[in-house]
């Protein structure tokens, strides 16, 4: 019976497919704590700016900056969709590509026309499937971005804001909320928003409390000069830590789902194969004893 | 009818028996011999005829023959007669609207039929120059069947299908779909099936009309019945008469026949059971060694010649859904349309199971139905192939890994899937739709646009039970009010 062959083939295939999901899951796991640590690691640094910047800006009321406004009357934009560059994590960058083209479609019918900045080989050729435009390609970041390979990037979608080229900077990412929860965002990296719900929260809770004073030196100018491309450097560089760990945790949920299936499928195979093979001797012994019976 | 040979019975084992005859009056293999028995049934005594066919000569006047009818009663020394030829059967005109067990009796309950014409069940299949070559195909108005596996008309379809996949509401479909608009006669063969079965067709044949001429399909039909109630032989044979009764059709008058068999594996299983009772050694999984010759005889008879066409759909049981096994294997060959039904699918709910990949005919190609109806035909094919192919792959790693362009070809295999099934007139008090007939033209059309993903932005249920393409748009927008 050639159905048994099959049946091994296929069961073969199926074990090996469930070694490499079992393997990548556990690779997944051991990365998932490195990229946990690091994102971990820069998260009060990033947050302590955002506040200390959220502040200053406060206190020093009427200053103003050219990357905390909009120009006026521009009809373009940006937009850095953060993909990864492999597969194998489920829903991972579907659920990115998803959420970043509604919100294209969104701008595109409030007549915004959105430059791409594509990161992740995974995002590039849905795009390409898609046909759709994209100005930058970038698949060098991997699983552990570095600030050195962020900062080009972030400069250059400053350098264009500031130039009055673009209206506004959007980023679609995985956020990374806990270990059991990542959802896709579009978060706005420019023009810097003013913390307009930090203020109600501050307002309401510690609107008693008096609030620091600060004495500047250099001048307010000056500093947020200094400050504010620092903010959006690390927002960004943020963004990609979080997107790194919430690809791994896709990985390690989707192998895990894989590993379980494949062993689901081995189980209904095996059953199988013992089946046609019981039949088969069965079917043999049957033509035998009938064959030796008509004889005597 | 009888010509004097006379002998006796000599020995009787289930629904076989030996008989003598003086050695130089041994009637010939096939010759059909006459028993009277006299049974006592609740005390009343009846007689009644058995009728035996020649099965095999022993020997010394010794001779062994099949019963054709239940063996009840028959007694050692019991004498046996020969009628001097094989079983024959009444036909002509005057047998349509009677339903007849495989010797020739009405059992309809009607009173009896005075034919005088009478045709020998055992005849010589068409020689190869009697032979026609026309090939037409044959529309259904059933989508799967009409793109993937066409019947051809003067042709042989074969339904195959497990246990309660819907091969018999497939026939009686295919008979309400042909016989309703069919000009020429029909012949319904039951072989081994439910006599429920049997009696449910007669009557709604009796209540089907043909077209708009007030006539009900049964004044032009014969139905021949040996259920599985019969004994071996009874079910060996009752094909062969309703098949002799669909020649004498199509030699006599040339008009268009149909001939419908339920099931053809009931044959070839009485085939079995007669051959292990007449001590022949059985062959691969104890099916008889005559298997493919038994098989051969009968289809080789179904065929249209100069003279008329004869259209035969079969229904072939598959046991334990394995096609593997000998009884449908042989049948396979002799087909030139095979509509496979697949667990699978009916298990999905969808109806007629029919399995698009299984399933084909000899005229999918080019120059008999078409450039594009073949070309849609294999596109359609070549998605579900790929959906297939992937199955495993999302079984395990699921759909999110698949690329783009395979994420599509899903879908929309998953839409054409869907799309296939289509409400039956004979269920239509089962399903609640009403029953659907698509024309060749436009399952073309709607498969085309649907390979071309013209229809990818409607819900896969939109394709549920539905006919045409624009049936499931309008479906599609019934379910988006909901």
């Amino acid at each position: 019976m050639a159905n048994r062959r099959v049946l091994i083939k296929r069961r073969k295939a199926v074990r090996n497919i469930r070694k490499i999901t079992r393997t990548m899951q556990l690779i997944a796991t051991a990365r998932f704590q490195a990229a946990f640590t690091r994102a971990i690691a820069t998260k009060p640094y990033s947050e302590k700016l955002a506040e200390l910047v959220a502040d200053l800006s406060k206190a020093a009321e009427g200053v103003d900056h050219p990357l905390m406004h909009a120009a006026e009357g521009i009809g373009r934009s940006a937009m850095v969709i953060i993909t990864s560059n492999r597969g194998l994590c489920g829903g991972y960058n579907s659920n990115v590509l998803r959420t970043a083209v509604e919100h294209l479609d969104r701008a595109k019918e409030t007549g915004l026309d959105t430059e791409v900045h594509m990161v992740g080989k995974k995002g590039i050729s849905y795009f390409k499937f898609l046909g759709r435009e994209m100005v930058e390609r970038i698949t060098h970041i991997d699983d552990a971005p570095k600030f050195e390979q962020i900062e080009p990037i972030a400069n250059y979608l400053m350098g264009q804001f500031v130039r009055g080229e673009i209206a506004s900077v959007h980023v679609a990412y995985m956020k990374f909320i806990s270990t059991g929860r990542q959802q896709p965002e579009i978060m706005q990296l420019l023009p810097l928003a003013q913390d307009e719900q930090a203020d109600a929260d501050e307002a309401s809770t510690g609107g008693g409390e008096a609030e620091t004073q600060y004495e500047f030196s250099p001048e307010p100018k000056q500093l947020l000069e200094e400050l504010l491309p620092a903010t959006v450097r690390t927002q960004l560089f943020q963004c990609f830590t979080d997107a790194t760990v919430s690809e791994q945790i896709a990985r390690m949920v989707a192998m895990k789902a894989a590993t379980d299936a494949a062993e689901d499928m081995i189980t209904t195979l095996t059953r199988q194969y013992n089946r046609a093979r019981q039949t088969q001797i069965t079917m043999e012994l049957l033509d035998i004893v009938g064959g030796a019976n008509a004889l005597t | 009818m009888a010509n004097g040979n006379v002998g006796k019975v000599t020995q009787v084992i289930g629904s076989t028996l030996d008989a003598e005859f003086p050695e130089d009056q041994l009637p010939s293999i096939y010759n059909a011999l006459k028993i009277d028995i006299e049974r006592t049934i609740l005390d009343e005594t009846v007689q009644e005829t058995l009728w035996c066919e020649v099965a095999q000569h022993l020997g010394g006047g010794q001779l062994r023959a099949v019963a054709l009818g239940s063996t009840d009663g028959l007694r050692r020394g019991a004498p046996i007669y020969d009628t001097g030829k094989s079983v024959t059967v009444p036909v002509g005109d005057d047998t349509l609207g009677r339903v007849f067990n495989l010797v020739g009796e009405p059992i309809d309950g009607l009173g009896p039929v005075n034919i005088e014409t009478r045709r020998e069940i055992h005849q010589q299949p068409p020689t190869l120059d009697n032979i026609s070559a026309k090939t037409e195909l044959f529309e259904t108005g059933i989508k799967v069947i009409d793109l993937l596996c066409p019947l051809v008309r003067g042709g042989k379809a074969g339904l195959f299908g497990g246990a309660g996949v819907g091969k018999t509401v497939i026939i009686q479909e295919l008979i309400a779909r042909l016989a309703r608009f069919h000009r020429g006669y029909s012949c319904f063969a039951g072989v081994g099936e439910r006599t429920r079965e049997g009696n449910d067709l007669w009557l709604e044949m009796q209540e089907a009309q043909i077209g708009d001429t007030g006539k009900s399909v049964i004044d032009q039909t014969v139905m021949v019945f040996g259920q599985m109630n019969e004994p071996p032989g009874a079910r060996l044979r009752v094909a062969l008469s309703a098949l002799t009764m669909a020649e004498h059709f199509r030699d006599t008058t040339g008009a268009d026949t149909l001939l419908f068999v339920d099931n053809i594996f009931r044959f070839s299983q009485a085939g079995s059971e007669v051959s292990a009772l007449l001590g022949r050694m059985p062959s691969a999984v104890g099916y008889q060694p005559t298997l493919g010759t038994e098989m051969g005889e009968l289809q080789e008879r179904i065929t249209s010649t100069s003279q008329g066409a004869v259209t035969s759909i079969q229904a072939i049981y598959v046991p334990a859904d394995d096609y593997t096994d000998p009884a449908p294997a042989t049948a396979f060959t002799h087909l030139d349309s095979t509509v496979n039904l697949e667990r699978g699918i009916a298990e999905k709910g969808i109806y007629p199971a029919v399995d698009p990949l299984a399933s084909s005919s000899r005229i999918v190609a080019p120059e008999y139905i078409g450039e594009r109806h073949y070309a849609v035909a294999r596109q359609v094919q070549q998605i579900l192939q790929r959906y297939k192919d992937l199955q495993d792959i999302i079984a395990i790693l699921g759909v999110d890994e698949l690329n783009e362009q395979d994420k599509a070809i899903v879908a929309r295999a998953r839409k054409i899937e869907k799309f296939l099934s289509q409400p039956f007139f004979v269920a239509e008090q089962f399903t609640g739709f009403a029953g659907n007939y698509t024309k060749r033209e436009d399952t073309i059309r709607s498969f085309e646009e649907l390979c071309e993903g013209k229809w990818d932005h409607l819900p896969e249920q939109a394709f549920m039970y539905v006919g045409g393409i624009e049936e499931a748009a309008a479906k599609a927008e019934e379910l988006a009010k909901e």
